[in-house]
């Protein structure tokens, strides 16, 4: 069977090669989007894994644990460097706003659905049941952009405003996610260095404070003078897996840490232009790289799983409908926006799959896989819808 | 001799973040871990420490004119179990993944930077340089432990026999040399030239005959042990197959590298470390399912597959120059990883244990380097100035080494302890001195900043 299996994702493989070679192919919509996206890679991830090969085992997992680190710690970097003030100025703040609350309002949407629900499939102590509902709102928070190349450039040119909104809340509402992951890592009651009675009196406020400190200071002195970019790579690589092994021995998220790192560095290094090229140099090679580590670790125990994820998804897609109806409740301005705006929202991208491993990583226990795997099923269903329910709010406006 | 181009200004900031660096290391080092993901943690910051470590030491020492693989390693010591202690072994030994995909790395550069161009023009220099200083190393070092034994303590309780195969032994191991520091000081220098090229192809193919040199010592240690008179030829065609396997993966491996630079060229890099991941992967694969299902020990040389990767990429391909500038982007970060765990890795309780012998025998292969290179310079009228300084590029050794020894302790427990501590001993010294003397060669030459 594994043989058999293996042969068939080798063929899938090649054709997707074949496709990556020779672009002008055409291939259904469906397929155009799963290349796009590289979900190729989560089944590679999966043919590599102790599941079929056993390629990726957990030996092997263990021995590039910093690579994995770098992973993490390059997404979150990234995803810090989109929080330049200077640059989010250029929008209303009014758009600020509806890329939180519609952050928040899924978030809240889908934790609560899962705390009551998740239950009735899995059981799991209560403590680790709101982690879970954490982990998976955050990640059901979360919007790609990807899924509006597949928006015809008519209806681009037509809904500029519209774009520029769904554009502009998708780099956002990711804040909302790294938030709550940043509230999970403190309350998680296994962890003894960082407690959160400490955070809120201080002493771990301090700590927290000092190391960040400590880590621009060294990223400063690092930059003040002009390095070519083998130098900067070399720099960013080794500042990168510092701190996310920096966080990880503290029991923290090193994609929260890197997180927080890249905004204090986006807003107060000159060098920010550098260092944002350097990290979107190998963005895709991250991002993919990131899926076949969680394809390895892809456990599909039975077919009730796809219903579950199946359900999660449309706990999202009520998250992002309710929210973007409630978005365009805002105030005048926002009234002229789509209220379904939220069926533009449901792409959900590479950062909600950095949220999933880190979890994976940071939270061992023994269904954290299956919820992983739930996860990753419902990021397909939504890649897979994404592009369907983009035009369809197109072509209700029109 | 301070580099004027690095001011005090720069200094000072160098060493105000190694004291940063290493108040976050205590600081770490202070925490109580209780966790799997906590350990984890700890050696992911470790490797990140030493890499930046690394960096910096190495923009120091380069202040001083020296190699900056040596400012690497000399990191890599520091942060060690032996000085510091910030690496434990077992930490170096869980980083072992990361380094083989390091080594792949720079496998495939070797070769790639090995032009046949270059190997045609200068094949009979090349081929009697490798044969005059395999056989000058081998006899003054093996000459030197049978007639000196007595003096040392690891060698002085031998009986005969076992004395002449660790004389053997160690004189093959020390004809081997280091690949990786050669291509890392040749790229540092940006290298370029006749000099140059002969000496990346000695490293190179000497690299590969080490293997078949040192099975042929082993199947003759073998029958002196045994008492017997015969040689079994199993394992020397064993030997020839491993090689000729090696090969043919690396060929067909650097076929697929170019058409993959021709055909979709997008994430290259990535490619290039599914490619070196499934080396590393594949040959222990491939060891195990050999030993176990058909009883044949094969052991398919990762280092030798991509070597001949990159050769090929490079000379039976146009995509030779995409090839090498996409590694070249990636080298400095693979250095400093590379060089400074192999610093961590340096055993120097095996140094202080036989310092006197490991000193002797390190001067004596310097001078069986530069009898036999000079002797085969003078023979193919190569230019003075590169027989009097090409021993200088071959004095680094490392994990080859180290293999060799390993599996000649293997095979020969009586002699093993003693033979494994000398090696170490010898390549520690010889990996510090090594690209130090490299660095001022290719200056002497004047091929540096060529490239």
């Amino acid at each position: 069977m594994k043989v058999f299996f293996a042969f068939g994702l080798i063929i899938f493989l090649a054709f997707s090669g074949y496709h990556l070679s020779f672009r002008k192919f055409k291939v259904p919509l469906f397929a155009h989007k799963f290349y796009l996206t590289g979900l190729e890679f989560l089944f590679l991830g999966l043919l590599l894994g102790p599941q079929f090969l056993n390629i990726l085992d957990n030996k092997t997992c263990e021995g590039l644990a910093p690579a994995t680190a770098l992973l993490l710690g390059w997404i979150g970097m990234l995803f810090g460097f989109q929080f330049e003030l200077a640059k989010l100025k250029r929008f209303p703040f009014v758009f600020f706003e509806a890329a939180i609350l519609e952050g928040l309002l899924t978030l809240l949407i889908v934790f609560s659905g899962i705390y009551i629900s998740l239950p009735f499939f899995i059981e799991l102590p209560d403590h680790i049941k709101i982690c879970v509902s954490i982990v998976l709102a955050s990640a059901a928070a979360c919007t790609a952009q990807t899924g509006l190349a597949f928006v015809s450039k008519k209806n681009i040119g037509q809904y500029q405003a519209t774009v520029r909104l769904l554009r502009y809340l998708s780099s956002i509402d990711g804040l909302i996610a790294m938030l709550a992951l940043l509230f999970l890592f403190m309350y998680f009651p296994a962890r003894h260095s960082l407690v959160i009675q400490n955070f809120i009196l201080g002493s771990d406020t301090f700590i927290a404070a000092a190391s960040f400190a400590g880590i621009i200071i060294l990223f400063n002195l690092f930059l003040i003078h002009r390095k070519d970019q083998k130098e900067l790579a070399l720099i960013i690589i080794g500042m990168t897996i510092f701190i996310s092994g920096f966080a990880s021995a503290m029991h923290f998220s090193p994609l929260v840490a890197t997180f927080f790192v890249g905004v204090l560095l986006v807003n107060l290094t000159p060098e920010k232009e550098k260092i944002f090229n350097t990290l979107v140099s190998i963005e895709k090679p991250v991002y993919l790289l990131l899926l076949v580590f969680l394809g390895s670790t892809w456990h599909i125990e039975s077919v009730w799983i796809f219903g579950i994820a199946a359900g999660y998804c449309l706990l999202r897609f009520l998250g992002k409908v309710i929210s973007g109806a409630a978005i365009s409740k805002l105030g005048a301005k926002m009234k002229t926006y789509p209220g379904g705006i939220g069926f533009g929202l449901i792409e959900q991208g590479g950062l909600p799959l950095a949220i999933l491993y880190d979890f994976q990583q940071g939270f061992a226990f023994e269904a954290a896989n299956t919820i992983v795997g739930i996860a990753l099923i419902s990021i397909i269903y939504n890649d897979l819808l994404s592009p369907n329910l983009l035009n369809l709010l197109f072509k209700k406006r029109t | 001799m301070i580099n004027k181009n690095t001011n005090n200004e720069t200094l000072l900031s160098y060493i105000m973040i190694l004291v940063i660096l290493g108040l976050f290391g205590l600081w770490i080092k202070g925490i109580h871990i209780d966790s799997g993901r906590q350990q984890a943690g700890m050696i992911i910051f470790s490797l990140g420490f030493v890499m930046l470590s690394a960096y910096v030491i190495a923009q120091i020492v380069k202040a001083t004119n020296l190699p900056l693989i040596s400012g690497y390693i000399f990191a890599g010591i520091l942060a060690g179990p032996y000085v510091s202690g910030f690496l434990t072994v077992g930490m170096v030994d869980r980083l072992s993944l990361i380094n083989d995909l390091a080594l792949s790395f720079i496998a495939l550069t070797a070769g790639g930077e090995l032009r046949l161009s270059s190997i045609r023009r200068q094949g009979k220099s090349i081929l009697l340089n490798i044969i005059f200083m395999a056989l000058l190393v081998l006899g003054t070092v093996m000459l030197l432990i049978i007639y000196m034994s007595a003096y040392f303590n690891v060698t002085s309780d031998l009986n005969p026999i076992a004395l002449f195969i660790f004389a053997m032994l160690i004189g093959v191991i020390c004809i081997a040399r280091s690949p990786s520091s050669a291509i890392a000081v040749i790229n540092e220098c940006k290298a370029k030239g006749p000099f140059t090229g002969m000496v990346l192809a000695v490293t190179i193919v000497t690299d590969v005959l080490i293997i078949i040199i040192f099975t042929i010592a082993l199947a003759v240690s073998k029958m002196l042990m045994s008492g017997g008179g015969v040689i079994h030829m199993t394992e020397i065609s064993g030997l020839l197959v491993e090689i000729m396997a090696s090969l043919i993966i690396g060929v067909l491996l650097g076929w697929t590298i170019s058409a993959y630079i021709k055909r979709i060229r997008r994430d290259f890099l990535l490619f290039l470390l599914f490619i070196a991941f499934g080396v590393a992967r594949l040959s222990l694969w491939a060891n195990h399912i050999m030993a176990v299902q058909y009883d044949i020990s094969l052991h398919l040389e990762p280092l030798l597959i991509c070597m001949s990767a990159g050769f090929f990429v490079q000379n039976f391909s146009r995509s030779g120059s995409y090839f090498l500038e996409s590694l070249e982007r990636m080298s400095l970060p693979i250095y400093a990883l590379f060089f400074s765990i192999a610093g961590a890795s340096l055993n120097f309780n095996s140094l202080m244990l036989c310092w006197p012998l490991a000193v002797c025998i390190v001067i004596l292969r310097m001078a069986g380097l530069f009898g036999g290179s000079w002797l085969a310079g003078t023979i193919s009228h190569d230019p003075t100035i590169f027989n009097r300084n090409a021993w200088m590029t071959y004095v680094t050794q490392a994990g080859v080494s180290i293999g060799l020894a390993q599996l000649a302790a293997k095979q020969f427990p009586e002699i093993g302890v003693h033979l494994n501590t000398v090696v170490l001993a010898i390549i520690a010294i010889n990996q510090i001195v090594g690209p130090v003397t490299f660095k001022m060669a290719l200056h002497r030459v004047g091929e540096t900043g060529k490239g």
